[in-house]
C-alpha cells in the first residue's frame, strides 16, 4: 500500500465526496420506488429466470405468456381492460426471486403467472402471499409449494409425486422390471421426484438396487454407471436435467450397457440426442405433455415458431394456459382484487387449456395432471406410451 | 478386481483433463505468485473456440486428421492469445498492488469470461460433432476405449515436453529464475514482461487443448463447464505443491482416481468432500503440497 | 504535533456525526420507501453484516478466506434445527448459532494456521464446499430441499414477519457487529492483527501470540457470520444449500476488497454495490452479470486499494498520557518513586543484579542444519546485570545461538536453563514472555505503523484487564490502557525519540529505527535484552551513543547480549566476551584478555590494523568484510 502525505486517503474532499455518493446511493434506491400504477391495463407479473443458466427457459416460458396476452387482449381483453404483462428476472436464485417479487408487488400486479426453479418459486410464493396475490405456476413441480397452507397458490403442471408413480407403474407394468436404479442430480427437484419414484418403486415390489446422486458438472459419470452396471438393475432412470442426461446415457453405452434408460421431464430436450448421438436411441422420458403432442396445440406450435423463429420449449405451453386461466378468473370474479381473483381461481373446474381441462384441488393442484412417456427415435421425440383411464399402458398413436 | 481397474482407467483418464488445465495454474503461480482463478474459463473458451472452428470447417470436407489439427491449432492459438491479453491489461499493472487485488481481478475475469461467452454463444449446450470412434478393446474384464488411450497418452506427451521445454530450454531455464527471484532476473537481462506472457500463453495453450479434447471425448460443453474443472484443477496442483511442474501431474492423476474411486465405492455426490479432505490432510502434514519446496525464512 | 491532533480528532467528530446521521437514515429508510427497496436494503445489511465479518479475517489480520459462506451456512441451519426441530425460539437459538459457528472457525482456522497464504486459498474454499455438499447430503439438514418452516420471530408478542420489521431487526444486528468490529479493531487483538500483517515472525518475537491471534481472526470473523446466517433464516424462513456456495463466499470477499480491506466504511460501501448494483442493472437482463465483471475489473486496475481504503493506523499518545509520561520521568529523574504504573525499572530485576544471580545456563548446545553443524556443543552462562558481547567471523554461528535462545529454532541438543528452569523449545512469543526480549539484524519495525504503536505492541501481553473487559471499555479497562500508553511514551523517550511518536516506523530516519526496535523490545520489560548487530549502519557518533544506551539499559535492571562486528564498541562496552568461531567457543575472558588472546587474534582479529579506542573514526572498518 503507498503512503501518501501521511497517510490520510487522498483529501478530505474526497472523503467528502464518497460520503455523499453513500447518501445519493441509498436516495436512489429509495426513489426506484415506483408511484402508485394508476393505468387502465392489469398487470399480471411473470417471475422468471432471465439472466444466468437457465435464461433459455424462463425466456421460453415469458414469450408462451406474451402470446396468451396478445391473445387475450386481441379479443378485447378482460373486463374491458388490456392486460399487462410485467417481467421481472429471478434468475433462478432465492435472493434474486425475493426481490423480483417485491418489485411485482410494488408495481400493483394483481396476480402472476410464471415460475421456474422451484427454490426461487418458494421465496417467491411467500411474498406473494403475504400481499394476497394469488400465484399461478407453470413449471415448478415440488409438491412443497402447494403444501404450505396458502389458498393462493396454483399449478398448471403436475407435481413430482405424481410424476414419481407414474413412472414406477411405467416400469413395473410396461417394462416389466424387476431391478431399478434411480440417480438424481442432488437438486431440489430432482431429488423430489428421485426419492417420489422409489418410494413409489418400493411400494410395487420393484427392487431398488441402487439410489444415489451425482455432482453436475463433472462430464464424467462412468465410475457410477460402472457401479450402477455390477449392480445388475433392468432399468435406470435418471430424475435430472438433460444436460447430464445425455452424458450420462452415452456413457452408458460405452461401456457396454444395454439395459433401458429412463429420464424424468427435466430430459425432454433435443440437446440429449445432440450430446448422446445414435446412444440415446430408444430412452424413455416420462413428462407432462409436450406442446408438439398435444392435440389442441397445433396452432400454438406454429404462431410460436413463426414468432419467435424457434419451437416452443416444454414449459411455455403451460404458461399459456396459467396466463388463461388467471385471465378467466378475473373475468369470472369480476373484479382486480387479488383475493377475488384467488377465491374465482380456487373455483375454476373445466377451463379448456391447451394441456387440458383445467381444474384445482384445494391445494391449488391442477386436479387432472397428465403424464405421458415419450421415446427418443433418431434425433427426435416421439409419442410412447400413456396409461388409459384404468391405468392400463398403451400405445400413443 | 476387474472393477478395481475399471475405476482406475476411468480415473487415469479424468485426471488427464485436470492435469492439463493444473499445468497452467502452476506455472502462472511459479512466476508471478498469482492464483489465476479464471483459468477455469480459459478451459471452457478453448473448448468453444475449437466447437466454432469446426463448425466453420465442416463445409470444407476436410480428412478428418487435418480438421481436428487445424481445430487445435486454431484453439491453442486463440486462448493463447486470449491469455496473454488478459495478463497484460489485467494482471501486469497489478503485480506490485497488494495480493488480494489481482485475485479479485481475476475473479472478475472469471465471470466476465463466462458472461461473455453466455451472451455470444447463448445459454443452451453446444454439441461437438461425433468425430471419435467409440471403438475400444477388453483388457483383464475391463473396456477400454481408444479415444481413452489417446487422451492420456496426448496429456503424458504434452507434460513431458513442457517439463523438458523448462529444465532444458534456454527460455525455460530463463522462466524458472524467474519464478525464483523476479528482481534478480532482470538484473541479469532477462525481458521479464515477455516471458510472463509466455508463461501465460503456454499455460493458456494447453487449457485449450484440454478444452478441445474434452469436447471430442464429451461432446457437450456450455459456458459454465469451467467451474468444477477449474476448482478441482487447482485443487490438483495445490496437492502436488503449486510452482511444481510434475507435482500437478502428479496432484491431477491423483485427483482423477479419487473421484473415480469415490463415485464408484461410495457415491459421485461426496467427490468434493473426499478430494478436500485429502487435500487438507497432506497439507496439513506437508505445508507446501506433496512435492513443494519448503521456504525457509532467514531471520 | 498537539495541533495535529487536534485537527485529526476534529476531522474524527465531522466523521462521526455524519456516520450518525447516514444510520439514522438507514433506520427510517423503511417509513419512507416501497418493500422493494426495503427487500434490497435487508440484502445490503445482510451483506454488510458478512462483509464486517469477513473484514476481521482479510483486512484486519491479512489472511486469505474463500470459505467464508461456511459460517454463514452454520449459523442459519443452526437456528432452523433447533426452531424447527427442538422448538426453539428465534433469540434461544441465537446464541448457540454464534458458538457453533464460533467453533467451526476454530476447526477451520487450526490446520491452516502454519500454511502459506495462498495454500490459505484452496484449504478455506475447501471447507466452505464441505460444509456445503454435508448440508445437501444429509437428510438431517433436509438435503438439497433445505429446511423451510423456520418461524419468524416475535418480541413481546409481536411478529417480525413483514420485510420493513425484520429490515430493522437487521439493522440492529448491524449496529452491534459495527459496533464490535470498530472496538475490535482498535483492541490490542487489533493491534496483533496488523502486526502479523506487517511482520509475522517479528510479531511472534515481540510477544505477540501469532498462532493464537491468527486463530482468533477466524473465530471472530465467525461468530459474525453465524449472527448473519440466523437473520437470513429469520429473513425467508426456508433456506437451502444453494445460498451458501462458493460464489456466495466470493461474492464477500468482492465486498472487502472493492471495498477496501481493512476499512469499514469502505466493507459497507462495497455491500451497498455489490448488493444494490445488480438490482439497478436488472434492465441489463442477460447483460447484467457482464456488466458487473467488467466494472469490478474496471475498478480494481483503477483503485486496486478499493473505494475507501482503510486510513492507515497512526495511534499516538493523547495529550494526558503525554503528561503523564514527563511527570514520571521527572519524578525519577529527581530520585522520587513515580506512580508505580508508569515505572519502567523492573525491581525485581534491579534486585537480581544486586545478587548477581545466574540468568541463563547453556549447556552443550548445538544445533545441525542437514550436514552442517551450526553450533557444535557450546556452553555459556550469562550472569544478570552483565553486558556480554558475542563475536566472531560471519558463519561462527552467533545468530543461531540467538535463534536459539529465543525460541526461533529448536535445538538438536543441549539444554537451555533460564533462571533456573529448562526453556522449553515452545513458540518463540513465550520466550518473550519469560523475560527473554531480542533486536534483528536487519530491522524489522512493523512499518505502516507509528512508533507509538510498534511499542504498545511489545508491551500488551502485560495488559492484565481481560478482553472482554477492553472491548466493552471498563472504566478499569480505560485506566490500564492510559497507564500503558503512558508507559509507551516513557521507553520512546529512554531511548530518545519520543518526539517522533506519532510518526510511520518507515519514516523515521535509521538511526531512529534502530532505536525504536529497542524501546519495543524493552517494552516486555525483559530480563535479558538480545541485541543483533546494533550498529550496523551507524556512524561513529551514532555509535557512542549507542553504548551510553545500552549501559543504561543495563542500569535498568536488563542484562545485555550483543552480537556485534565493531570491535570499539564491543571492547568499549562489554564486561564479558564470548568468542566463537566455525560453531565452536574459542575463547572467553574480560575484553582485554580476548583482544591479546593469540586464539582469537589467528582466527578472527587477524591482520586488520586499526587505533584502539571508542572514538575511533574509522569504526567503520569493519574487520570482517
Amino acid at each position: 500500500m503507498n503512503v501518501q502525505n501521511n497517510g490520510t486517503p487522498d483529501a478530505p474532499r474526497l472523503r467528502g465526496t464518497l460520503h455523499a455518493t453513500l447518501g445519493a446511493v441509498i436516495l436512489a434506491l429509495a426513489a426506484l420506488a415506483p408511484g402508485l400504477a394508476h393505468s387502465d391495463t392489469i398487470k399480471i407479473g411473470v417471475p422468471v429466470p432471465l439472466s444466468g443458466s437457465s435464461a433459455a427457459a424462463g425466456t421460453d416460458i415469458l414469450n408462451g405468456a406474451k402470446l396468451a396476452a396478445a391473445k387475450i387482449n386481441a379479443a378485447g381483453g378482460v373486463l374491458g381492460k388490456q392486460i399487462e404483462l410485467v417481467p421481472e428476472d429471478d434468475a433462478c436464485d432465492a435472493q434474486t426471486a425475493v426481490q423480483a417479487a417485491q418489485k411485482l408487488v410494488d408495481a400493483g400486479v394483481v396476480a402472476v403467472a410464471g415460475g421456474y426453479c422451484s427454490s426461487a418459486a418458494l421465496p417467491e410464493l411467500s411474498a406473494f402471499h403475504r400481499a394476497g396475490i394469488p400465484y399461478v405456476l407453470d413449471a415448478s413441480t415440488n409438491p412443497k409449494l402447494t403444501e404450505m397452507g396458502y389458498n393462493t397458490v396454483f399449478r398448471t403442471i403436475g407435481r413430482d409425486d405424481q410424476q414419481g408413480p407414474f413412472a414406477a407403474s411405467f416400469m413395473k407394468n410396461a417394462l416389466r422390471a424387476r431391478t431399478a436404479a434411480v440417480i438424481d442430480d442432488n437438486t431440489t427437484y430432482s431429488k423430489g421426484l428421485a426419492q417420489n419414484t422409489v418410494d413409489a418403486l418400493k411400494k410395487m415390489g420393484v427392487d431398488v438396487v441402487y439410489a444415489e446422486s451425482i455432482t453436475p458438472g463433472q462430464m464424467d459419470y462412468s465410475p457410477t454407471l460402472t457401479k450402477v452396471a455390477s449392480l445388475k438393475p433392468d432399468v435406470i432412470y435418471y430424475t435430472g436435467y438433460f444436460s447430464e442426461a445425455g452424458l450420462l446415457v452415452k456413457e452408458a453405452r460405452q461401456l457396454g450397457l444395454k439395459m433401458t434408460i429412463m429420464g424424468g421431464d427435466a430430459t425432454n430436450d433435443p440437446t440429449l440426442m445432440k450430446t448422446a448421438g445414435p446412444a440415446a436411441d430408444g430412452m424413455i422420458i416420462t413428462t407432462s405433455p409436450l406442446a408438439q403432442f398435444l392435440s389442441g396445440a397445433h396452432d400454438y406450435v406454429d404462431q410460436y415458431t413463426k414468432t419467435y423463429g424457434q419451437g416452443p420449449g416444454p414449459y411455455s405451453v403451460y404458461e399459456y394456459d396459467a396466463v388463461g386461466v388467471t385471465a378467466k378468473a378475473i373475468a369470472d370474479a369480476k373484479s382486480t382484487k387479488p383475493a377475488a381473483i384467488a377465491a374465482a381461481l380456487h373455483k375454476i373446474n373445466s377451463y379448456p387449456g391447451l394441456t387440458g381441462t383445467i381444474g384445482f384441488d384445494p391445494k391449488g393442484d391442477r386436479s387432472r395432471a397428465v403424464y405421458i412417456t415419450i421415446i427418443v427415435r433418431g434425433d427426435e421425440f416421439e409419442p410412447y406410451q400413456r396409461q388409459d383411464a384404468s391405468g392400463k399402458w398403451e400405445m400413443m398413436k | 478386481m476387474s472393477t478395481f481397474l475399471q475405476f482406475v482407467v476411468e480415473g487415469l483418464t479424468i485426471g488427464s483433463f485436470y492435469a492439463l488445465v493444473a499445468l497452467g495454474y502452476t506455472m502462472v503461480y511459479g512466476i508471478i505468485r498469482l492464483i489465476n482463478f479464471a483459468h477455469g474459463d480459459l478451459f471452457m473458451v478453448g473448448a468453444f473456440v475449437g466447437w466454432t472452428a469446426l463448425g466453420t470447417l465442416a463445409a470444407a470436407r476436410l480428412p478428418l486428421a487435418l480438421a481436428l489439427v487445424v481445430a487445435f491449432a486454431a484453439s491453442m492459438l486463440a486462448t493463447g492469445a486470449l491469455g496473454v491479453a488478459i495478463a497484460r491489461v489485467a494482471y501486469q499493472p497489478l503485480l506490485r498492488a497488494p495480493r488480494l487485488s489481482i485475485l479479485i481481478t481475476a475473479l472478475g475475469i472469471s465471470l466476465l469470461l463466462e458472461n461473455g461467452v453466455l451472451i455470444a454463444y447463448g445459454a443452451g449446450f453446444r454439441t461437438y460433432p461425433h468425430l471419435l470412434t467409440q471403438t475400444g478393446f477388453d483388457v483383464l474384464q475391463v473396456h477400454i476405449t481408444f479415444a481413452q488411450v489417446g487422451i492420456v497418452a496426448a496429456s503424458f506427451a504434452l507434460m513431458l515436453g513442457l517439463y523438458l521445454f523448462v529444465h532444458h530450454t534456454f527460455i525455460g531455464t530463463a522462466m524458472r529464475a524467474l519464478a525464483i527471484d523476479q528482481d534478480a532476473a532482470r538484473l541479469m537481462g532477462i525481458d521479464v514482461e515477455r516471458l510472463i506472457q509466455l508463461t501465460f500463453f503456454i499455460g493458456s495453450a494447453l487449457a485449450a487443448v484440454a478444452g478441445v479434447m474434452e469436447g471430442l471425448f464429451y461432446t457437450q460443453i456450455n459456458f459454465f463447464m469451467g467451474f468444477v474443472l477449474g476448482l478441482r484443477a487447482f485443487t490438483a496442483a495445490v496437492l502436488g505443491g503449486i510452482g511444481n511442474i510434475p507435482g500437478a501431474m502428479v496432484g491431477g492423476f491423483l485427483i482423477g482416481l479419487l473421484e473415480a474411486f469415490g463415485a464408484g465405492y461410495v457415491s459421485s455426490q461426496w467427490t468434493d468432500v473426499f478430494v478436500f479432505g485429502v487435500l487438507i490432510a497432506v497439507l496439513v502434514v506437508k505445508p507446501t503440497g506433496l512435492f513443494g519446496e519448503r521456504v525457509v525464512e532467514r531471520m | 504535533m498537539r495541533a495535529q491532533a487536534s485537527r485529526a480528532s476534529g476531522r474524527t467528530q465531522t466523521s462521526w456525526l455524519v456516520a450518525i446521521v447516514l444510520l439514522a437514515a438507514a433506520i427510517a429508510l423503511p417509513a419512507f420507501a416501497s418493500g422493494y427497496v426495503v427487500d434490497v436494503g435487508l440484502t445490503i445489511i445482510t451483506y454488510a453484516i458478512l462483509g464486517l465479518g469477513l473484514n476481521i479475517v482479510v483486512g484486519y489480520a491479512g489472511l486469505l478466506d474463500l470459505g467464508y459462506a461456511a459460517f454463514f451456512a452454520i449459523g442459519a441451519y443452526t437456528t432452523a434445527l433447533l426452531e424447527t426441530l427442538l422448538h426453539f425460539s428465534f433469540w434461544a437459538t441465537l446464541p448457540f448459532s454464534i458458538v457453533f459457528a464460533g467453533a467451526s472457525g476454530v476447526v477451520i482456522g487450526y490446520p491452516t494456521l502454519r500454511l502459506r497464504s495462498d495454500y490459505l486459498a484452496i484449504v478455506t474454499l475447501g471447507f466452505g464446499e464441505i460444509t456445503r455438499i454435508v448440508a445437501t447430503n444429509l437428510d438431517i439438514t433436509g438435503g438439497p430441499n433445505g429446511i423451510y418452516g423456520i418461524e419468524p420471530p416475535s418480541l413481546f408478542g409481536f411478529e417480525i414477519s413483514s420485510p420493513h420489521a425484520v429490515y430493522e431487526l437487521g439493522m440492529a444486528f448491524f449496529i452491534v457487529v459495527l459496533l464490535f468490529a470498530v472496538r475490535l479493531g482498535r483492541s490490542r487483538l487489533g493491534r496483533a492483527w496488523t502486526s502479523i500483517r506487517e511482520d509475522e515472525a517479528a510479531a511472534e518475537a515481540v510477544g505477540v501470540a501469532t498462532l493464537r491471534v491468527k486463530m482468533l481472526a477466524y473465530v471472530m470473523g465467525a461468530l459474525i457470520g453465524g449472527l448473519a446466517g440466523s437473520l437470513f433464516a429469520a429473513r425467508f424462513g426456508t433456506i437451502d444449500p444453494t445460498a451458501f456456495t462458493y460464489l456466495q463466499s466470493v461474492t464477500i470477499l468482492i465486498i472487502v476488497v472493492m471495498g477496501g480491506r481493512g476499512s469499514i466504511p469502505g466493507v459497507i460501501l462495497g455491500a451497498v454495490i455489490v448488493a444494490g448494483l445488480p438490482e439497478l442493472l436488472r434492465f441489463l437482463n442477460l447483460w447484467r452479470i457482464f456488466g458487473f465483471a467488467v466494472a469490478l475489473v474496471a475498478l480494481m486496475l483503477l483503485r486496486p486499494q478499493g473505494l475507501w481504503p482503510a486510513r492507515i493506523r497512526r495511534a499516538a499518545p493523547r495529550p494526558e498520557e503525554e503528561k503523564r509520561a514527563h511527570e514520571a520521568e521527572a519524578a525519577e529523574a529527581q530520585g522520587k518513586e513515580s506512580a508505580p504504573a508508569v515505572a519502567i525499572a523492573d525491581s525485581g530485576a534491579i534486585d537480581a543484579v544486586a545478587a548477581r544471580e545466574t540468568l541463563m545456563q547453556v549447556s552443550n548446545l548445538e544445533r545441525r542444519f542437514g550436514g552442517v553443524r551450526a553450533i557444535g556443543g557450546i556452553s555459556f552462562e550469562v550472569r544478570s546485570g552483565e553486558i556480554l558481547a558475542l563475536i566472531g567471523p560471519n558463519g561462527a554461528g552467533k545468530t543461531t545461538v540467538f535463534n536459539c535462545l529465543t525460541g526461533v529454532i529448536r535445538p538438536t541438543g543441549g539444554q537451555i536453563r533460564w533462571r533456573g528452569e529448562p526453556l522449553g523449545a515452545g513458540a518463540p512469543h513465550r520466550n518473550v514472555h519469560r523475560g527473554i526480549a531480542r533486536t534483528f539484524q536487519g530491522i524489522r519495525l512493523f512499518n505502516h505503523m507509528s512508533a507509538f504503536e510498534n511499542v504498545l505492541i511489545g508491551m500488551d501481553h502485560r495488559l492484565h484487564t481481560p478482553f472482554v473487559a477492553e472491548l466493552v471499555g471498563t472504566r478499569a479497562a480505560r485506566s490500564e490502557a492510559a497507564e500503558h500508553a503512558a508507559l509507551g511514551q516513557r521507553w520512546l523517550d529512554l531511548v530518545g525519540i519520543g518526539a517522533r511518536a506519532s510518526e510511520y516506523a518507515s519514516d523515521l530516519p535509521y538511526g531512529d529505527q534502530r532505536r525504536l526496535e529497542i524501546a519495543r523490545a524493552l517494552a516486555s520489560q525483559p530480563r535479558l535484552l538480545l541485541l543483533d548487530e546494533p550498529a550496523a549502519g551507524m556512524n561513529p557518533t551514532e555509535k557512542h551513543a549507542l553504548m551510553a544506551q545500552i549501559r543504561r539499559i543495563r542500569d535498568l535492571g536488563v542484562t545485555v547480549l550483543l552480537i556485534e562486528h565493531d570491535m570499539a564498541l564491543v571492547m568499549g562496552v562489554s564486561d564479558r566476551i564470548i568468542v566463537m568461531d566455525h560453531g565452536e567457543i574459542i575463547a572467553e575472558g574480560a575484553p582485554a584478555q580476548i583482544q591479546n588472546d593469540p586464539v582469537v587474534i589467528d582466527a578472527y582479529l587477524g591482520t586488520a590494523e586499526e587505533d584502539d579506542g571508542p572514538d575511533a573514526t574509522d569504526g567503520e572498518k569493519s574487520l570482517w568484510s
